[in-house]
């Protein structure tokens, strides 16, 4: 068969596996976000105790590999609590865990980069830390991280096809359900890689176009 | 009562005490000027007055606020004690108008329309209204310098330190930054000037304090600092940079 042959016959099925992996993707990420700004906030934070759980997250999440996190709360959890959790939640679970962790590190270089100095002198014009964090340290963080976060969302991304493993119907197990049919195996990766680099240069798009228009001038 | 009160402060670094006992009143209006070499400790002196360093002990007052202590409510006492620092530190994602408006209004205690109109005089007074709507990216040092001033200013506060304001500006910006502070000066406001600029410290200030290693070794008017100046180290200090 040939390749747009092929292409027409299961992109019903593809199109669906790729949803899925935006869905879980988009999903964990917006957690990702929050996650991250909080340990990343707490890793800059004067007191000790947040200090320290931030870094024991940080450091188990990237001191262990991804595919054991996802195995660990699919079945780890699941048969430890005795609950039942879908492939999906688990996969964003695991995905939100991950990419939180990466994220947090990215907050906290974001936040130190930003000199001491706008702590100090939104300080000494009477905010509170909390304000100055929000108003003057986080606006000029984001801008510098965002070419940072843009390439964890790529990962988490790619890092969404790991989940097939622990049955999460994206783009990656819809593929190999397909080749285990059709037994097409070189024209149905290419197509699958296709799909997932037509997506992830949409997101650098999209980026380059945020970037540029949150730039200011520099001094 | 004095404006400004430090009694005993003493302030470390992990092991190494930057401040050994500083004493020191500033009566209202006073233009004190503080000299001294690098490491001296006045920079953190200063600091302390508005406690972005901690005092390790002794007492500071400031408008009848006790600073030391972590009391709750430093952030209401910061309000009144403007800070320049040596590297301008303005906010460089705002304009010129957002980095004077912005903690008056973020505080509640103006309106934006309020702050803008405060922000337009205070501009003006600085010699820079035409440049309500840069960015500090597109200005020069001695810019900025003044517009940092003008934000201390936006607050309304009763004491104003400075931190070597002309430490990092280009020779040529640095008179366009003494003329403000002098305006300012004549204007009757409190100030603290940590300074290398003898020659301000002389026409402007009240008062000249010498700190060394930590001690203030010698005070007096600029006239008898620098004219007669009595200790050993204070001498040695003033042949070496006049």
């Amino acid at each position: 068969m040939g390749f747009f042959e092929l292409l027409a016959q299961t992109y019903p099925q593809l199109l669906l596996g790729l949803w899925i992996t935006v869905e879980s993707t988009l999903i964990s990420l917006i957690i990702a976000a929050f996650l991250g700004l909080l340990f990343g906030l707490m890793s800059v934070s004067k007191k000790k105790v947040a200090r320290g759980i931030a870094r024991v997250y940080v450091d188990i999440i990237r001191g262990t590999p991804i595919i054991v996190q996802a195995f660990f709360i699919y079945f780890g959890i699941t048969s430890a609590l005795g609950i039942r959790m879908t492939p999906l939640v688990a996969g964003i679970v695991a995905l939100s865990l991950n990419a939180g962790a990466y994220s947090a590190e990215i907050f906290r270089g974001g936040i130190q980069a930003i000199a001491r100095g706008q702590m100090e002198a939104a300080r000494s014009l009477g905010l509170p830390y909390s304000m100055a964090m929000r108003k003057v340290i986080l606006p000029q963080a984001v801008r510098t991280m965002l070419p940072s976060l843009v390439n964890q969302c790529i990962i988490t991304l790619k890092d969404s096809s790991i989940m097939s493993v622990i049955g999460l119907a994206d783009l990656t197990f819809t593929g190999k359900i397909i080749i285990a049919n059709n037994l097409e195996s070189f024209k149905m990766w290419l197509m699958v890689g296709i799909l997932y680099f037509i997506v992830i240069s949409l997101l650098s798009y999209a980026s380059k176009v945020l970037e540029r228009r949150m730039s200011y001038a520099k001094g | 009562m004095p404006k400004v009160e430090i009694k005993n402060l003493k302030k470390y670094f992990g092991d190494l005490q930057v401040l050994k006992d500083i004493n020191l009143e500033v009566d209202e209006g006073e233009v004190i000027c503080v000299i001294g070499p690098s490491g001296s400790g006045k920079s953190t002196m200063l600091r302390c007055i508005n406690a972005l360093e901690e005092a390790t002990s002794g007492t500071i007052i400031v408008d009848g606020n006790e600073i030391t202590g972590e009391p709750a409510n430093i952030n209401i006492y910061r309000r009144d004690i403007g800070m320049v620092f040596q590297q301008f530190n303005l906010f460089p994602h705002m304009t010129v108008m957002e980095n004077i408006t912005f903690a008056p209004v973020s505080l509640k205690i103006l309106t934006k329309e309020e702050a803008r109109k405060t922000a337009l005089r205070l501009l003006k007074r600085v010699g820079l209204e035409e440049k309500v709507d840069a960015y500090p990216g597109q200005l020069s040092g001695g810019q900025k310098q003044r517009v940092a001033i003008a934000r201390a200013l936006a607050m309304n506060p009763d004491v104003m330190l400075f931190d070597e304001p002309t430490s990092a500006l280009d020779p040529e910006m640095v008179g366009e930054v003494l003329n403000v502070m002098k305006k300012l000066a004549q204007e009757g406001m409190t100030m603290i000037v940590v300074t290398h600029e003898m020659g301000f410290a002389r026409e402007v200030s009240n008062r000249v304090i010498f700190i060394d290693e930590g001690y203030i070794v010698e005070q007096g008017s600029p006239e008898e600092l620098f004219g007669r100046p009595q200790n050993e180290r204070t001498i040695n200090f003033l042949n070496m940079i006049l």
